[in-house]
């Protein structure tokens, strides 16, 4: 006769069971096989605290498989899949802390490298794993969990890095170790109270005029022009269309010595201004998304207020505009990304004139080879305080963002 | 009856080419051929023929005084080098200014554009000094320079609103591209930079250097197209799946806190892009943290070369884009995933099909239907990748077989060295229309097949 508990999956029961035995078992066999040495888990679990943990967990995750296996529970199971979660978890620490620890401990006659693991170690971290994933097949918990806790890790690694290495109080770009010895704020004090050195705060605000500017400037060149190519008509409509996905098929920055030059002849060159000029001049190209969505929105809505009266102009202020908020968001927010991280122009435009400088030049001239070592901290702390205002920003408008491209998908 | 006659007159006689208006106009008409705005004035368009005339007489004027003289200089580039001449009276050697070749190519090329827009006012008095005519034949009253300014507010919109993206484009895009077109003509190379050298037109040479076998250059320019081509399609399809696989992860059942996970992906793409990019290229270094850790945690025992050594660089180069680039498909396929109809699934799981087939059978030929368009631009968009490659590897590690390029750098980025380092402005210059027409026939060719799949009944 077949036991069925709601809520349970006890098909997978008896494998998860014997997986749990076997991550226990390799607790006997060699942990560790260098030419000279060869120790189990239980013989070294006295150098660490994780190595307990791990010998511990292993035991209290065989028996509760036991105990589950006699008398099946819901709470019995989830129990155990946390207790399995743990181990594994441990045992994958161990992984990149046994060097440490068994190189520290002096139970070993040679320095120790992964390669030397022996097989009790790998039996009991395959077995670990196999164990979690089918508890958590019997308890009817998504095992995708375990996949995105591993990306997760790998996706926030070097963010957790560079905010570390911002608040770390010892200079320097070769650092032997992970965690910073001291922390302090002195690294963000310093980006904004040394102008004559090094004039963050200056390259900030030139970033922040230049951005609000061109997003400003930009979304409502490009609101424009989708308005005019959606919803009217007129001769050499399509040829300018494709005038200008010619134009966009050249690499932007080709003709960017050119502009320089006409920039020069204006009288222009190294000022914040041409950042703006040029960033408007060719806002234009961008109109593919927003006039997509600008298709979507009923025609009758236009034909109902020309009938009032409305002229086109009014169509566009008081029907189009409204109705598009999510997608002049979408605009003002890729732009306003666009002109905050644009490299290429000014690095080519302002030279070595510092004090002109946006945070994408000013923060790739502070990991030049020559200055690393002097400023990588700074870097970071700078780094941070570009990337934050920008993430909260995106965070928050996220939801517009998505809907905008998915209207490019469609477009 | 009569006035359906007209109509039919009018229409007959609607076509809008300069030597059908020459031919049923009258006099005022064939004269504002040569005088701008003519027939306007005539017809009681005043101002809006004044303005005409105006900027034909300022044309005009400019012709006779620099541009005649700037597009005749434009055939040779200039002929006068800047050299030294012994001044006998002061007894020292004095630098004579010779011709500027950039600068007479510059100069060029505005007169080439500003005749442009001079044909285009042209064309246009043409056409309106005609509508006026037709209006006063049919006995309205023709539109005065008020009406023509609120016209601009309603049926002439696009002239209002398009005047400064137009005017912006062709100063700041076209009016350059142009020049660096014309610039890829020329030897405006290193050797031979202005002030001090002159430049002058070349013809072909410089895409047959890059092209045929035999030179550094085209040594260096086969391989590394052969990249670019390698990375464009590699770096988008890893993305792609990558980003599919996060989605699907993400978005199956009994995942909780979906929008927490979503977040904490998105955070990457939010970070600027160059700003990810340095932190990444310094944790890469041969001291920076990743290797220092690998040693720590035992699994080599000496410096991994990842942006120093070839193939672990251009892999390297590929999974940090990925990095970048599997939240971005995240998330713009989440929408797209949550469009397939929930019975689809259903059914298929009655059929006892599994997840992976699934997979294959409906998500995968949706979104591949859905997302094609999107495929294209972004495999474009991977050719013209700077920032990745720029901020992480520089194009690095370097090698002698190649001019001014290392062995990561795609066509883009050697354009860039190519300009700002060493100043071989034609190479650039012809690396720029060489990619312009990859760019565009790689598009045209998808943009057609996938113009076939539309017209298709489209999915299901």
């Amino acid at each position: 006769m077949k036991k069925v508990i709601i809520g349970l999956r006890l098909e997978f029961l008896n494998m998860a069971l014997v997986a749990s035995v076997v991550a226990l078992l390799g607790m006997f066999l060699p942990f560790v096989s260098t030419s000279s040495d060869k120790l189990s888990l239980l013989r070294v679990m006295g150098s660490s605290w994780i190595m307990v943990a791990a010998v511990v967990l292993a035991v209290i995750a065989a028996v509760l498989g036991i105990v589950n296996f006699v008398r099946p529970s819901i709470w019995g199971v989830r129990i155990w899949v946390i207790v399995a979660a743990l181990q594994t978890l441990t045992l994958t620490v161990l992984l990149f802390a046994s060097k440490s620890i068994l190189d520290g401990s002096g139970l070993l006659s040679e320095s120790f490298l992964v390669k030397s693991f022996g097989i009790g170690y790998w039996l009991s971290l395959i077995a670990a794993y196999v164990a979690l994933v089918l508890s958590m097949k019997t308890a009817k918990i998504n095992t995708g969990y375990i996949v995105l806790v591993i990306l997760g890790v790998i996706w926030l690694f070097p963010i957790l890095w560079v905010i570390l290495t911002s608040l770390r109080a010892e200079s320097g770009y070769y650092v032997g170790y992970f965690i910073p010895k001291g922390f302090t704020f002195d690294n963000y004090v310093n980006l904004f109270t040394n102008p004559s050195v090094l004039p963050f705060g200056k390259w900030w605000v030139n970033t922040m005029i230049v951005a609000i500017c061109c997003c400003l400037i930009n979304t409502m060149i490009i609101l424009a022009t989708s308005f005019v190519l959606s919803r009217t008509r007129f001769a050499g409509r399509t040829t300018f269309m494709k005038i200008l996905m010619i134009i966009g098929m050249f690499p932007g920055f080709m003709s960017m010595i050119a502009v320089y030059n006409i920039l020069k002849g204006i009288g222009l060159n190294q000022s914040l201004l041409a950042l703006i000029v040029v960033g408007a001049a060719s806002a234009a190209m961008g109109y593919h998304v927003c006039k997509g969505f600008f298709d979507t929105i009923p025609k009758a809505l236009d034909e109902a207020a020309t009938v009032d009266g409305a002229t086109r102009l009014q169509i566009f202020f008081k029907i189009t505009i409204p109705m598009s908020k999510p997608i002049a968001i979408y605009t003002l927010l890729t732009n306003f990304l666009g002109a905050w991280s644009d490299y290429i122009f000014p690095s080519i435009l302002f030279g070595d004139k510092q004090a002109s400088y946006t945070v994408a030049v000013g923060l790739n001239w502070m990991t030049d080879f020559r200055r690393i070592d002097t400023y990588y901290t700074q870097f970071a702390a700078g780094a941070l305080v570009v990337a934050v205002p920008i993430v909260i920003l995106f965070i928050c408008l996220q939801k517009f963002y998505v809907e905008g491209m998915s209207g490019s998908v469609k477009g | 009856m009569k006035t359906a006659k007209n109509k039919v007159n009018v229409s007959a006689q609607e076509k809008k080419d300069p030597i059908s208006i020459f031919i049923r106009g009258d006099i005022f008409t064939k004269l504002s051929f040569i005088i701008f705005g003519l027939s306007n004035i005539v017809r009681g368009q005043v101002v809006k023929g004044l303005i005409y005339l105006v900027a034909e007489i300022v044309y005009i004027a400019y012709m006779i005084q620099t541009g005649v003289s700037n597009l005749a200089k434009m055939t040779t580039l200039g002929t006068q080098q800047q050299g030294m001449v012994f001044n006998e009276a002061t007894g020292i050697f004095d630098v004579v200014q010779g011709d500027n070749s950039m600068l007479i190519l510059l100069w060029g090329v505005v007169t080439c554009v500003i005749t442009a827009v001079f044909i285009c006012v042209w064309l246009v008095q043409l056409y309106s000094g005609e509508q006026a005519r037709r209006i006063q034949l049919s006995g309205r009253k023709v539109p005065g320079i008020i009406e023509d300014a609120k016209s601009l507010m309603d049926d002439n919109i696009h002239k209002l609103l398009l005047a400064i993206p137009v005017a912006g484009l062709l100063v700041f895009t076209v009016m350059p591209l142009i020049y660096m077109i014309l610039m890829a003509f020329t030897n405006y190379d290193s050797s031979h930079q202005p002030p001090g050298n002159l430049f002058t037109w070349v013809g072909m040479k410089n895409f047959v250097m890059l092209m045929s076998t035999s030179d550094t250059l085209s040594a260096t320019f086969w391989p590394v197209l052969g990249w670019t081509f390698i990375w464009g399609f590699v770096a988008t399809f890893s993305c792609y799946f990558g980003g599919i696989f996060l989605a699907m992860l993400i978005n199956s059942k009994g995942i909780r806190g979906k929008k927490a996970w979503r977040t904490i992906f998105v955070i990457t793409m939010a970070i600027p892009a160059f700003i990810s990019l340095l932190i990444v290229g310094t944790m890469l270094g041969e001291r920076g943290i990743i290797n220092v850790l690998l040693q720590q945690w035992g699994f080599t025992t000496q410096a991994l070369p990842f942006l120093t050594n070839v193939t672990w660089a251009r892999v390297t180069v590929i999974v940090v884009n990925m990095w970048i680039g599997i939240p971005v498909t995240m998330l713009m396929v989440t929408g797209i995933l949550m469009n397939i109809p929930a019975e689809l699934y259903e059914s298929a799981r009655i059929d006892g099909a599994n997840p992976f087939v699934q997979f294959v059978k409906i998500t995968f030929p949706y979104m591949w239907f859905v997302t094609t368009p999107y495929l294209i631009s972004n495999v474009i968009a991977n050719f013209n990748n700077f920032g990745v490659i720029y901020f992480l590897t520089s194009g690095n590690p370097k090698t002698m077989d190649y001019y001014q390029a290392g062995k990561t750098d795609l066509l883009v980025t050697w354009l860039y060295k190519l300009t700002k380092d060493s100043n071989d402005f034609n190479l650039a210059a012809a690396i720029g229309i060489i990619i312009f027409i990859f760019s565009a026939v790689f598009a045209l060719i998808s943009y057609t097949r996938s113009g076939a799949m539309k017209s298709e009944e489209g999915f299901q």
